[in-house]
């Protein structure tokens, strides 16, 4: 019996290796050739992101990332289509070729730039906190000292969460959610404090329920950005500059202040490049 | 395969305490749920009004997805006043969940009770409670072991459903570790292979198990 | 809770039925096949079918889908989500499935293969004949279980993509603040489907009377 699990368990490592062997060896079709033959432009999102990617109560999907890349298509003459993962699927399923750009938008930081190339940013991300509403205990970041907080599982906001909360006094735990929502409403619920997200999706949160919740102001984070992003490789390099192009396009016609506007209630000063990310 | 020793290595106490909460919830979940699932076969059997309610509750734990169980109680709970950490709700459900399996299970063992062992017990003049102490239960015990270890066993992967509700417990720990360091199907791979080996090693321990108790199987 | 909230779920258990029937009917063929090769005679034949259900029994469905989905197009294989959803649900149900067939097998009265052997029927008409619709009788009420044990487990298949009935409800519950009635109203319709499973096996089994053993 042992030796059988021991051959089922090193067949198994061989596999993989196997497997992983197989995908520097495969070789697709540059993106961008591929997105003209097919007339379709793939893209991986998640859809719990409010206000940027999120279903409305009628079951729609919808929000500043469906206007932005309509937009988008409708330049580029193609259609465009939605992978919708949970949040931390999407850089596993951009990698596994799923798609070629992932929405979110995702927080421009060093280690993802090192693997991924973003495309201008299209919004601030820098990270605030919500709260319920009247929570006097907290009137400033450093008040979720000792507290239970919340963030999104894999993402940048929880990973500036953590460096802020260490700089605290006593232990501040941290619990990583799936999905924001979920976050959300363990915080309507008592379970945590307070949630740490972009400043634009808890202010977005905020002025949808404001008689649950509310922004803990200022937001306590470094500056960052968002941005979408594909993959490093030759093949995805075409492709990336002419969204990149059309993107800039939108930024200079307006119509991404326009959609900034709609959608965060304001518009924002983002750099007409990505920039050197300070986390 | 790009995957790090060191990173593992650098990480084990993460690793290592998802694996432990793991093992907790499945050991502990399984006794209670065993518990707790005795309890509702003896209820249906010998309490008459009770049959009814306990089947419906046993049928719609049974019909319906545990992350949906899951769901109802960690989002849904709080809208009734039941405001459950992850872990306590995920340590509940699961005990919810295994429980309707393991009642069926001594629903059928008791159904297997030879009519004629529990007759000799009246003819020898023990009383109900006797009967059920001393003939029902030991012998059911025995026969319903086979089904009750395969249970046991099947019950550990469900645990990595936990995730989905923030329990900290191994697949959540060693997907963040993966997520974190874009290591993704590695630590997949990894995954799988921690849970294929816990399940084969429990699945021998039960095999074992049921070899020493196979010599008290009753004559039928 | 609305009326219009109901029949999104509804319109979503349509893909959740869709995905689960097609992985029941796939994991019955690819069961029985693996059932067949795991009792085969040759041991290297016997061992692979019992590595195979031994993998897909012992690895949680979660990380198998996970697996699938980011694995194939790495290796050349472009399928969409909901085929990644139907290959995980069918190949970790063919392990149930086989599991449930091998006991039946085992269980086959001997005298029934003899009497056939003396009719003059080949072993691939002994196994078609004979073994194969016997042993689906004796297994049919596991067999009916594990498919709603497929049912069920078609509320992970999120995970790659796919927006059913569980995935729905999530969405929904989080832009309505109703989790409590979203939830509860996709868990009915998996009870009301069970239940139409349920009913589906005994049908069958009625069917299938003849085969009494």
């Amino acid at each position: 019996m042992k030796r059988r699990l021991f051959c089922t368990l090193t067949g198994a490592t061989a596999v993989a290796g196997a497997m992983s062997g197989f995908s520097r060896a495969a070789r697709a079709q540059d993106a961008l050739t591929q997105m003209k033959a097919n007339g379709v432009l793939r893209i991986g999102t998640e859809t719990a992101f409010a206000p940027f990617d999120f279903i409305d109560p009628s079951g729609k999907h919808v929000g500043f990332n469906l206007d932005l890349f309509a937009a988008l298509g409708k330049d580029l003459g193609v259609k465009v289509t939605y992978t919708l993962l949970p949040f931390e699927g999407l850089l596993p399923g951009l990698e596994a070729r799923r798609f070629d750009l992932v929405g979110g938008p995702l927080t421009i930081t060093k280690a993802r730039m090192e693997r991924y190339r973003f495309l201008p940013p299209v919004s601030e991300g820098t990270v605030a906190l919500l709260k319920r509403r009247g929570d006097s205990s907290i009137t400033k970041p450093a008040d979720i000292a000792g507290k239970t907080v919340g963030a999104g599982k894999a993402s940048a906001q929880l990973a500036q969460l953590r460096a802020f909360t260490e700089t605290l006094p006593g232990k501040t735990s941290i619990r990583e959610y799936v999905g924001n929502n979920e976050a959300y409403a363990d915080l309507a619920a008592g379970r945590i404090a307070a949630v740490g997200n972009s400043f634009p999706n808890v202010n977005y949160v905020a002025t949808q329920r404001p008689q649950v919740f509310e922004v803990v102001t200022p937001p306590f984070g470094k500056k960052t950005y968002f941005g979408y992003l594909g993959r490093k490789d030759a093949d995805s390099a075409p492709l990336l500059d002419v969204l990149q192009a059309a993107l800039l396009k939108l930024r200079a016609d307006g119509r991404l202040a326009g959609l900034q506007k709609t959608w965060i209630g304001q518009s924002i000063e983002t750099p007409e490049a990505v920039t050197a990310p300070e986390v | 395969m790009s995957f790090d020793i060191g990173l593992i290595w650098s990480r084990m106490p993460d690793i290592l305490g998802g694996f432990g909460l793991t093992l907790v919830i499945w050991l502990v979940g399984c006794l209670a749920g065993i518990a707790l699932g005795f309890l509702v076969a003896v209820l249906r059997r010998n309490v008459a009004g009770l049959n009814i309610p306990l089947a419906a509750w046993m049928e719609v734990t049974r019909g319906t997805p545990f992350l949906i169980q899951l769901f109802l109680l960690y989002f849904g709970g709080p809208f009734i006043g039941l405001s459950l950490e992850p872990i306590t709700a995920g340590l509940l459900g699961f005990t919810l969940y295994g429980a309707a399996y393991f009642s069926e299970i001594f629903r059928a063992g008791f159904a297997a009770v030879p009519r004629g062992h529990i007759e000799a017990g009246e003819c020898l003049g023990l009383s109900q409670g006797q009967i059920m102490r001393r003939i029902i239960v030991p012998e059911m015990a025995v026969l319903v072991l086979p089904a009750l270890v395969n249970m046991i066993v099947l019950l550990l992967k469900e645990t990595a459903v936990l995730s989905i509700i923030t329990v900290p417990e191994l697949t959540m720990m060693i997907s963040a570790i993966g997520s974190e360091n874009f290591v993704f199907v590695e630590s997949l791979f990894l995954l799988a292979l921690f849970y294929w080996a816990m399940v084969e090693i429990a699945g021998w321990l039960g095999r074992q198990a049921e070899v020493k108790l196979a010599s008290f199987r009753p004559a039928t | 809770m609305t009326w219009q909230l109901f029949q999104l779920l509804v319109t979503a258990a349509g893909l959740t039925v869709f995905i689960s029937a097609v992985s029941i009917m796939i994991a019955l063929v690819l069961g029985t096949i693996v059932s067949v090769v795991t009792l085969s005679p040759k041991p290297a034949f016997a061992l692979a079918g019992r590595t195979y259900i031994s993998f897909f029994r012992g690895v949680p469905l979660l990380v198998q889908l996970l697996l699938i989905y980011n694995l194939l197009p790495v290796m050349g294989i472009d399928l969409p989500g909901i085929v990644a959803a139907i290959i995980g649900l069918s190949l970790c149900t063919a392990a149930f499935q086989a599991e449930n067939l091998r006991g039946a097998f085992a269980s086959l009265p001997r005298g029934l293969v003899e009497a056939a052997e003396m009719a003059g029927f080949s072993a691939a008409q002994i196994l078609r004949r004979v073994r194969v619709p016997i042993a689906f009788r004796l297994a049919l009420p596991a067999l009916a279980n594990e498919a709603i044990f497929t049912l069920r487990a078609s509320s992970l298949v999120s995970v790659v993509g796919v927006v059913e009935l569980t995935r729905t409800a999530q969405d929904l519950a989080s832009s309505t603040f109703l989790p409590l009635q979203l939830f509860a109203a996709a868990g009915l319709l998996y009870l009301l489907l069970s239940w139409t499973i349920a009913a589906l096996g005994h049908v069958m089994e009625r069917r299938m009377r003849w085969g009494r053993v």
